[in-house]
C-alpha cells in the first residue's frame, strides 16, 4: 500500500500537471441516455492521474440534487427519455446541460426511429457541446472548464 | 425443421418436433449452446451450438405459424435469447413459462419474480446510477442486507441496432457492430468481419489474422486493466483504482499510437485491413507493453498484500462450475469458475496457434477468482502481444478460399467472453445481423451470483464481472 501510494506520487511528479488557477468548482452529474460506453470509459479516465479533473474543482456527484451540470452521453433512447427528464427536473437552478460525444450531438444516430428519440437537444436545452467519438479525457475536461471560466450559455 | 451445419451447402430437413430432439441430442454429446435468434420477420428461429473443437451447428425451426418448442428446460442459458425473440420478433414459444419481457418494459409484476415472506422487501436501483455507469435497472429482493433474488431489467439503451442494420451493405454494417459497444468494439468488429467473410467465402491470409489478433489483445489489455481498477473502486481502495486507471490510460494511448483510435474504432473492415505499423512503431509498442507489464505486475503485488482489499474478495458472489456451465457463463467469469473454455483455442481465422487458456488458482468462482483471472490473463496477453509484434504490421486481405454461404457465423473471445455474430446476407446486403456478446451471456450469471450475498457486496460482485450494458442492449 505504501509503495503503491509512493508510486502514485512519483507518477504525479513525472506528469507535472499544471496547477489550476481557479477558485471555483463544478459538480457534474452524468447520465447515460444510450451511449456505446465509450464516453463513459473516457469520462472515467478524466479522473485518472493523467488528467485529474479534481484539481480544477470538477467532480462527479452521485445525485442530480448535488449537480450544477447534467452531462449526457448517447443519442437519447425511447426508454431513457423519461429517466433523463426526471434527473433534469431534480437539479437545482442554476443548472446547465452538456452533451458529451457525437451521438449526444446527433452526429451519429444509429438505430431505429422507434427506439431513438434523437440528439440530447431534442429533449433538453444544451449549453455545452463536446464533440468526439468519443472525446478524450482532456477534451472533456477543457469543455467543462468553459462552464466555470466563461459566461454561462 | 432444418439442420444447417455451417460448412455444408444443403440444409438437412427433418420432421416437426425434431428441433428439440436434435438440440437435446447434441447437448448430450458435449455440444454447448451458443445463442438463439429469430430470422428477419420472425419466420425461423435458429439455435447455434458449438463443439469443443470450435465447429458450429445451426438448427432452424419454422416460427411463423406454430409456437416454437422452448429449449430453456434443456439449456437455461437460452432464457434471455427466447425472451428477446418474443419481444423483438413476435415469436411464440411453447413451454417457456412464465414468459417475462426482456427488451420490452412492461408493468413491474410482469418482469419480476414474485418474492414474498417475512420482512422481504424490494430495493429499486437505476436506470441512472450514482457514478459514471451505464444505464440499467436492478430490482433487489432483500431481507435486511441479504439479497434473496435479483431481477435485472436492462435494455434501457436498446437502440435497435440489429434492426437498423437490416438492408445495409455489408461494409456499412460494420458501424452497427462497432458502435454496439466501445469496450468490446474490436471483438464485435472482428466477429462481424469473420461472419461476413464466411458468408462471402473469404478466408483471412496469415498477416490479416495477425493484425486482428494484435487488435483483439490490445483491447483485452486495456479492458482487464480497467476491470482491476473497477474492483479496487468497488471496495473503496482509491490507491489501487487510481494506479490501474493510470495504466488503462496508457493502454488506450497505445491503442491510438498503433491503431489511430483510443478504442481502435475503424481498424477492422470486412475483407481486409489497411493498418500498417513500421519497424519503429512496432518496437515502440513492444517497449510500452513491456513497461505496462512491469508496472502492472508491481502494482498487482501490492494489491495481493493489501489486507483490506483481499479480505473483501473470497467467498463472495460464488458461481460454481456446474452453475457456470448451466447458466452459460463465458470468458473470465467461466474460467474463474473452473471451466477451461476459451474461443481462442479454436480460432483458425486468427493467430492463436498453440494457445491454452489459463485460470486463477484456485478457480473458486468467487470475486477473488474473477479478480485474479484478469491478472493471469493480462500476463498472457502481454506475452502474446510481445510475440505478435516482432515484425511490422502490413495491410492484408482475406482471399476467396471457401464456399459462399447464406448464413455466416463467427465466434470471437472478447474481454468478457465468447461473442457470437450471425449474419444472413441477401445479395451483398444484410438480411439479418445478430450479435450475442460475452456480456449478454453473463448478465443472468451476475443476477444468480448476487443471490444470498449482502447488498453492500453487490457493487463488488458486479464489478468482478464488469459487463457492458451497451452491447447487451444493442
Amino acid at each position: 500500500m505504501i509503495t503503491l501510494l509512493r508510486d502514485l506520487r512519483r507518477l504525479r511528479r513525472q506528469l507535472r500537471l499544471p496547477r489550476p488557477d481557479r477558485g471555483r468548482s463544478l459538480a457534474v452529474r452524468h447520465v447515460d441516455a444510450g451511449s456505446c460506453n465509450g464516453c463513459e470509459h473516457e469520462l472515467t479516465l478524466a479522473a485518472s492521474p493523467y488528467h485529474d479533473l479534481a484539481r480544477y474543482g470538477l467532480g462527479i456527484v452521485a445525485s442530480p440534487r448535488h449537480a450544477d451540470v447534467l452531462l449526457v452521453t448517447g443519442a437519447v433512447t425511447t426508454r431513457m427519455r423519461e429517466p433523463l427528464l426526471t434527473a433534469y427536473a431534480a437539479m437545482p437552478e442554476p443548472r446547465r446541460v452538456a452533451a458529451l460525444g457525437d451521438c449526444a450531438l446527433g452526429l451519429v444516430l444509429l438505430g431505429t426511429p422507434y427506439n431513438l428519440v434523437g440528439a440530447v437537444d431534442s429533449v433538453l436545452p444544451v449549453d455545452v457541446q463536446i464533440p468526439g467519438c468519443p472525446p478524450g479525457p482532456d477534451r472533456i475536461a477543457a469543455a467543462l472548464l468553459r462552464l466555470i471560466d466563461g459566461p454561462p450559455g | 425443421m432444418t439442420v444447417e451445419a455451417t460448412g455444408t451447402a444443403d440444409p438437412v430437413e427433418s420432421g416437426p418436433g425434431a428441433y428439440r430432439a436434435e438440440v437435446r441430442r447434441l447437448l448430450g454429446t458435449g455440444w454447448r449452446f451458443a445463442g438463439l435468434y429469430a430470422s428477419a420477420g420472425g419466420t425461423v428461429v435458429r439455435t447455434l451450438l458449438t463443439a469443443a473443437d470450435g465447429s458450429t451447428r445451426l438448427i432452424g425451426v419454422a416460427a411463423g405459424t406454430a409456437p416454437v418448442p422452448s429449449i430453456v428446460d434443456l439449456v437455461p442459458a437460452a432464457g434471455w435469447d427466447e425472451r428477446e425473440a418474443v419481444d423483438l420478433y413476435g415469436v411464440a414459444f411453447a413451454g417457456h413459462e412464465p414468459m417475462r419481457p426482456l427488451v420490452d418494459h412492461g408493468p413491474l409484476e410482469r418482469w419480476t419474480v414474485p418474492v414474498d415472506g417475512h420482512d422481504a422487501y424490494q430495493i429499486a436501483v437505476g436506470p441512472i446510477h450514482a457514478g459514471v455507469i451505464e444505464s440499467g435497472h436492478f430490482r433487489f429482493h432483500v431481507v435486511g442486507d441479504r439479497i434473496l433474488h435479483l431481477d435485472a431489467r436492462l435494455f434501457y439503451k436498446h437502440r435497435g441496432l440489429e434492426k437498423a442494420a437490416e438492408g445495409q451493405p455489408v461494409q456499412r454494417g460494420m458501424a452497427y457492430a462497432v458502435r454496439a459497444c466501445a469496450g468490446c468494439a474490436v471483438a464485435n468488429a472482428v466477429a462481424y468481419a469473420h461472419a461476413c467473410e464466411q458468408a462471402l467465402g473469404l478466408v483471412p491470409e496469415p498477416e490479416l489474422a495477425r493484425v486482428r489478433t494484435v487488435l483483439l489483445e490490445l483491447e483485452r489489455v486495456w479492458n482487464h486493466l480497467n476491470d482491476i481498477a473497477a474492483v479496487c473502486a468497488g471496495v473503496g481502495l482509491a490507491a489501487g483504482n487510481t494506479r490501474f486507471a493510470g495504466l488503462t490510460e496508457r493502454a488506450r494511448r497505445l491503442n491510438a499510437a498503433v491503431g489511430g483510435h483510443r478504442f481502435l474504432f475503424g481498424t477492422v473492415r470486412v475483407g481486409g485491413s489497411d493498418l500498417s505499423a513500421g519497424t519503429g512503431q512496432v518496437a515502440a509498442a513492444r517497449t510500452e507493453l513491456a513497461a505496462l507489464h512491469r508496472e502492472a505486475a508491481a502494482s498487482w503485488r501490492e494489491l495481493r498484500f493489501n489486507i483490506s482489499l483481499q479480505d473483501r474478495l473470497p467467498g463472495v458472489g460464488i458461481v460454481t462450475a456446474p452453475d457456470a456451465l448451466r447458466l452459460g457463463a463465458t470468458g473470465p467469469a467461466a474460467r474463474a469458475a473452473g471451466l477451461a473454455q476459451d474461443v481462442r483455442t479454436c480460432s483458425p481465422r486468427l493467430a492463436y496457434r498453440g494457445f491454452a487458456p489459463v485460470a486463477a488458482d484456485p478457480a473458486g468462482g468467487d470475486v477473488k477468482a474473477r479478480f485474479e483471472q484478469r491478472a493471469v490473463e493480462l500476463w498472457q496477453s502481454f506475452a502474446l502481444l510481445d510475440a505478435l509484434l516482432d515484425r511490422p504490421l502490413h495491410p492484408a486481405t482475406a482471399g476467396p478460399a471457401g464456399v459462399p454461404e447464406p448464413i455466416g457465423i463467427a465466434r470471437v473471445e472478447s474481454p468478457r467472453g465468447a461473442t457470437t455474430c450471425a449474419v444472413e446476407l441477401d445479395g451483398g446486403r444484410l438480411a439479418r445481423l445478430h450479435l450475442r456478446t460475452g456480456s449478454y451471456a453473463n448478465w443472468p450469471v451476475v443476477a444468480y451470483a448476487a443471490a444470498g450475498n449482502l447488498l453492500p457486496d453487490f457493487p463488488l460482485i458486479n464489478k468482478s464481472f464488469e459487463l457492458c450494458y451497451a452491447c447487451t442492449d444493442r
